[in-house]
């Protein structure tokens, strides 16, 4: 897949400016891997995905999949993918709606065989309206298998599932994936993008903002900042102490408290609480988005 | 054209039974109330008598009622995102358009023959068979403008209550399309560019070859090609809103 310059407005309501969902995307994407695109809500993820699958044209720019236009590659069946937002028909039976799609692509020889790979075989005569969030995502993604794509694209593939959906939706995944699908998922969750793609692409505000192998993301993710007061005497003695342990990445005073940023939580907790007679502790995980922007103060300094 | 998709499709409408049982019931009812219960019944117009052209009126208004509502409930699955999930198919906007057409004309066939058979049943007569088949066959196929009107209508206004309101604006266009009072004078200048005016006309042509019933006697006719001209523009009008209104489906709601 090769997106190039890639950016897409939608018209302004009411005399506003037009509003930029993607503003420059260059991209490209081997055959084979699996990519993760990161961002918050609104950073131009799903319609990057959008345009790539034909469903909404692009203002300017190109995408080209699998060497052709996406709508092509769609009519093929090349490429096939999870909606975050595709609906599905709540009176249809789970059987029915594959067996509706599956004519459509002229599959129908692959029905069976994907209910069971969805894990849909005690599902098949369940309405859609009754069934759950995870088991609907495990439908649209028994759809999505049906042309036996070589491209999977998946939108927040897991929004909106308990943990334990989403560890057996992922499982689901790895197992097709493993069979050489060339797989995009977007996604905000950070530890999705960890755990299952080596490559992670940063949106934000209809940008990329950092396009690197995911390991490098881990490190900004290990990462605590911890606040504590100090006692006022002897507090430069005990930041110069914080600063000199291993794993301190950085110590401000800001005012009465100490904000501590580091890799090493408990070790810094440990020594603030018994040595430096540190009260009030705090110890907090980075949010994605203040991971964010650390990701882009440390493109910018490159 | 995908016969599987079509079938899996029309069973979901079908399954609908109140709904089903409403389009093909209510036509019926009104003939019965109207038509053979009225004053006058048995008076002959044109090739038939009166009974037998409200008779075709109703089968005209029951086909509409049925292909509107499918296509309207067609642009609620869009609405829903079903669009999204049938763009990731090789289906086209028009295929999609077309079954929903086809599934409309298949309910409306119910509706029309329901109320055939209540004319059948009672004393409905034309001067012969093939004015019976020829008005059924009309009244039937031409429906499929409504599929699209529904479409049109419901995309336009985009919720669950859009199907509602086109069944309320088809009321309306039915009675300007002549079938449930005879129109006369300013009403019925305006009537003539209404969208189920030529249908209507149609429909009715076997028996009145265009010919209108005026509550004054008044006598009046309409040509063959104005119908047909009225019938042609406004399948074309509803045809480009209603692939438009596909296209428009697939993005995110």
């Amino acid at each position: 897949m090769r997106i190039s310059a890639l950016r897409k407005e939608y018209p302004g309501r009411g005399g506003h400016q037009p509003v930029v969902a993607v503003d420059g995307i260059d991209v490209e994407i081997a055959e084979g891997g699996i990519v993760a695109f990161l961002g918050p809500n609104g950073a131009g993820k799903t319609t990057t995905l959008d345009i790539a699958l034909g469903l909404v044209p692009a203002t300017s720019g190109t995408v080209e999949v699998l060497g052709t236009t996406p709508r092509r590659a769609v009519v093929s069946g090349k490429v096939s993918a999870v909606l975050q937002t595709g609906g599905l028909l709540r009176d249809l039976s789970v059987g029915e709606t594959v067996r509706a799609v599956a004519a459509l692509h002229h599959a129908d020889a692959r029905v069976d065989d994907v209910v069971r790979r969805a894990g849909l075989e005690r599902l098949a005569d369940r309405k859609v309206g009754k069934c759950s969030g995870g088991e609907q995502q495990r439908l649209r993604f028994a759809l999505a298998l049906l042309p036996d794509p070589q491209l999977l694209i998946l939108d927040e593939p897991t929004a909106g599932m308990d943990a334990g959906a989403r560890r057996e939706f992922w499982d689901t995944m790895h197992a097709e994936t493993s069979q050489g699908r060339t797989v995009v998922f977007a996604t905000h969750y950070l530890e999705e993008a960890q755990a299952y793609a080596p490559r992670t692409i940063l949106i934000v505000r209809g940008r990329i903002r950092a396009d690197s192998p995911t390991d490098q993301l881990r490190a900004m993710v290990g990462e605590r900042t911890l606040t504590a007061n100090l006692p006022e005497d002897g507090r430069d003695e005990a930041l110069t102490r914080l600063r000199a342990m291993p794993g301190v990445r950085d110590v401000r005073l800001e005012g009465e408290r100490v904000r501590i940023e580091g890799s090493a939580s408990d070790d810094i907790a440990l020594v603030l609480l018994s040595e430096l007679g540190a009260r009030d502790l705090e110890v907090s995980a980075p949010s994605l988005e203040s991971a964010f922007f650390a990701l882009t103060e440390e493109g910018r300094d490159a | 054209m995908n016969l599987t998709y079509l079938r899996i499709d029309l069973l979901r409408q079908v399954r609908e039974v109140g709904n089903i049982a409403f389009i093909i019931g209510l036509p019926v009812v009104i003939y019965l109330v109207f038509g053979s219960g009225a004053e006058h019944s048995e008076e002959m117009v044109g090739r038939g008598n009166i009974q037998f052209y409200v008779m075709v009126s109703m089968a005209v208004y029951g086909a509409s009622v049925a292909t509107t509502s499918i296509g309207g409930m067609a642009a609620v699955e869009l609405v829903q995102g079903w669009g999204r999930q049938l763009a990731l198919t090789p289906m086209t906007p028009a295929a999609y358009v077309a079954t929903k057409v086809l599934i409309a004309l298949i309910v409306a066939a119910g509706a029309v023959a329901a109320v055939f058979v209540a004319g059948l049943l009672t004393d409905a007569q034309a001067t012969s068979t093939t004015i019976w088949i020829s008005a059924a066959i009309l009244a039937w196929l031409l429906s499929g403008i409504f599929a699209l009107f529904g479409l049109a209508v419901a995309q336009t206004f985009r919720s669950e209550s859009s199907v509602t309101i086109a069944s309320a604006g088809l009321v309306l266009l039915a009675f300007l399309g002549n079938l449930f009072v005879p129109l006369s004078g300013a009403i019925l200048d305006i009537a003539r560019f209404t969208p189920m005016y030529g249908y209507s006309g149609l429909a009715h042509w076997p028996q009145l070859h265009g010919k209108l019933i005026a509550a004054d006697d008044e006598t009046g006719s309409d040509p063959m090609w104005a119908l047909i001209l009225n019938f042609v523009a406004w399948s074309v009008i509803f045809g480009l809103i209603s692939v438009w209104a596909v296209r428009r489906g697939r993005r995110r709601q």
